[in-house]
């Protein structure tokens, strides 16, 4: 189906263990998917296969992963790598970890802008400018820049990430527990971030958490990943009538019955969205999708910056 | 400040051997005849050994040799361990396995017993300089199997790290993972082995000169030197001839102090 950018069927192991069984699931342009799943239940296994970088996480895949009706699965290194970074965007688990500790967070942009735009220092200067202010690190502050991983928070080591993710425009963002490392504060201006872009950009994107709250405020869709496969995926509106054990578990440990909460977020969150089909959105720019587009640029009058919606801006170096 | 410490004491020992050699009016080779075994005395400061060269002199220059002879050594070992360890972490896990198989075999050489032969094929008319020179290269070429499983560790490390497999994730080229990524980890994963092998080759000097294996006379070095140390008579006559012995422990624990630091700062 073309309304789909992203296609997935895989089969995933670590040695004889089996992680993944024949787990298959979509994603339409703009659509936010969101995955939970118990810890070790192979969401970041999910992840890496696939990027198709699960062999140097030390497991196997097989299968495919359809992007731009292409198997990423079986290009080749070179085509893999152009679509790494450029069309997807990944905001890894764990923020300490995913930097490398001896160098400069400015040479860690300068790598993930090189490695597909030709274009100077200028243009990434620009471009830099503007993601950081996305992320609401301090933009015009060049020592933050010659700060390396160690010295800088978690916090501000996760929102580095969400910009390095977000530096290409790409039309599918992955985030493994972007907010796992976060105080409440920090993660709820995270998931306006992701909200921002998804309903605005038209990002699809495949949010992957524990924390089933910010899945319910951000995604279309949630899927139940249970035992190597999806369980259940269902629109979040009609999530009452999910019926796998998984998911009725997942509910259990909600703090306040699931039908209060989708009438909460359904009342906050979703004023627009009285047609009930999703994933065409008021706002949802699906130009971006699939075509070999080399404009990959948002639209400059939208500024995504958090502090726009009036939450204020807060002094990231407090923390 | 107290990291530098170590690296000053030793830069001021090197400083003042050359010091030394620049003003003594002794060589290291030149015998005062008139003064054969002789104690500290104006003209020999610290004394002359059984041929009446002056010991003051000869400890310097045993120094200079031994550190220098060592240190570049060392740069060749950590240069080759680093070579296949670097390609054994970065290569299909086939690779990996035939250079450690080899890397182990090559451990497990009975190399005293090969310096030997090695040593016994240089001609007796061989000048001392390259005995000197030989010397130190078997050991670069004999040492590096020992440091290359470590450093083939470290690097299966950097490449299964979280912040590599982000790079890759990123879409990163092959060039730029090396550049960016991996070389810049590269200094705190080899400068400790380099620190540890230093000590590692002063001793093993030491060990052959006092086996008459070393570097050959009449060029002075720590072996040849603690070769003195045999001879009761010359013992009981003067301390000096503790001298380089000395100057040697000092030397090993400067080092021992700087390799402690270095792993504290990885
Ligand atoms: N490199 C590895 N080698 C062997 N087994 C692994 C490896 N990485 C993960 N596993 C195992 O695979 C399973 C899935 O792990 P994965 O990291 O995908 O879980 P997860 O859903 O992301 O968990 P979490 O929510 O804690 O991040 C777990 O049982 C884990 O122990
Ligand atoms: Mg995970």
């Amino acid at each position: 189906m073309s309304g789909h950018v992203l296609q997935v069927q895989l089969t995933a192991a670590y040695g004889k263990r089996a992680v993944l069984r024949d787990l298959a699931f979509d994603l339409s342009a703009g659509e936010a998917l969101g995955v939970v799943g118990s810890s070790g239940a192979g969401k970041t296994t999910l992840v890496m296969a696939l990027l198709g970088l699960l062999a140097f996480h030390g497991g196997r895949s097989t299968g495919k992963v359809l992007i731009q009706g292409k198997n990423l699965l079986r290009m080749t290194e070179r085509e893999a790598r152009r679509i790494r970074g450029r069309l997807i965007g990944l905001i890894p688990q764990s923020p300490m970890t995913a930097l490398n500790p001896a160098i400069t967070l400015e040479a860690h942009f300068q790598a993930a802008w090189r490695a597909h735009e030709s274009t100077g220092n200028q243009a990434l200067r620009l471009r830099l400018r503007q993601s950081l202010e996305e992320v609401q690190l301090p933009a015009d502050d060049d020592a933050f820049l010659l700060r390396k991983p160690g010295q800088i928070s978690v916090g501000q080591a996760q929102r580095v990430l969400i910009a390095l993710a977000l530096l290409h425009h790409p039309s599918i963002l992955i985030a493994d527990e972007p907010t796992s490392a976060l105080d409440p504060v920090t993660q709820s201006e995270i998931v306006k971030l992701l909200q921002r872009l998804t309903r605005r950009h038209g990002v699809a994107m495949l949010y992957i958490s524990h924390d089933l709250i910010s899945v319910l405020e951000l995604c279309d869709r949630l899927a139940v990943l249970h035992d190597g496969a999806i369980a259940e995926c269902i629109p979040v509106r009609h999530l009452e009538q999910a019926t796998h054990p998984a998911t009725r578990t997942l509910f259990g440990s909600l703090p306040v019955p699931i039908s209060v909460l989708l009438a909460h977020f359904a009342a906050r969150m979703r004023p627009q969205s009285s047609s009930d089909n999703f994933p065409p959105r008021p706002h949802a720019t699906l130009t971006r999708n699939g075509a070999a587009q080399t404009d990959h640029s948002w639209p400059e009058d939208e500024g995504i910056a958090l502090s726009a919606n009036g939450a204020g801006r807060y002094n990231l170096r407090d923390k | 400040m107290k990291r530098l410490l170590p690296v000053v004491l030793l830069l001021l020992l090197m400083l003042a051997s050359m010091v030394v050699l620049r003003l003594s009016p002794w060589r290291y080779a030149t015998q005062d005849r008139v003064s054969i075994l002789a104690s500290s005395t104006l003209t020999h400061p610290a004394g002359t050994d059984e041929l009446g060269r002056d010991r003051l002199v000869r400890a310097a220059a045993a120094l200079l040799i031994g550190i220098g002879g060592a240190s570049a050594a060392a740069t060749i070992t950590i240069l080759l361990a680093a070579a296949a360890g670097l390609l054994a972490a970065f290569s299909p896990s086939w690779v990996a396995a035939v250079l450690l198989f080899l890397s182990d075999g090559f451990l497990s050489l009975p190399w005293l017993f090969l310096l030997m032969i090695v040593r016994s094929m240089l001609p007796l008319t061989a000048s001392p300089l390259t005995t000197a020179v030989i010397t130190f290269l078997v050991l670069a070429l004999l040492g590096w199997p020992a440091f290359a499983r470590t450093i083939f560790h470290g690097a299966r490390g950097i490449r299964s790290s979280e912040w590599m497999i982000h790079g890759r994730a990123s879409g990163l080229t092959a060039r730029q993972l090396i550049l960016v990524h991996v070389f810049p980890n590269l200094g705190s994963l080899l400068l400790p082995q380099f620190f540890v092998c230093i000590p590692a080759f002063l001793m093993a000097e030491a060990n052959l000169g006092a086996l008459g294996l070393g570097v050959g006379e009449p060029i002075p070095s720590w072996g040849a030197m603690l070769l003195e140390l045999d001879n009761t008579a010359l013992l009981i006559s003067t301390r000096w001839v503790f001298l380089p012995i000395a100057l040697l422990v000092l030397v090993l624990l400067l080092l021992e102090f700087l390799t402690s630091e270095a792993n504290a700062h990885v």
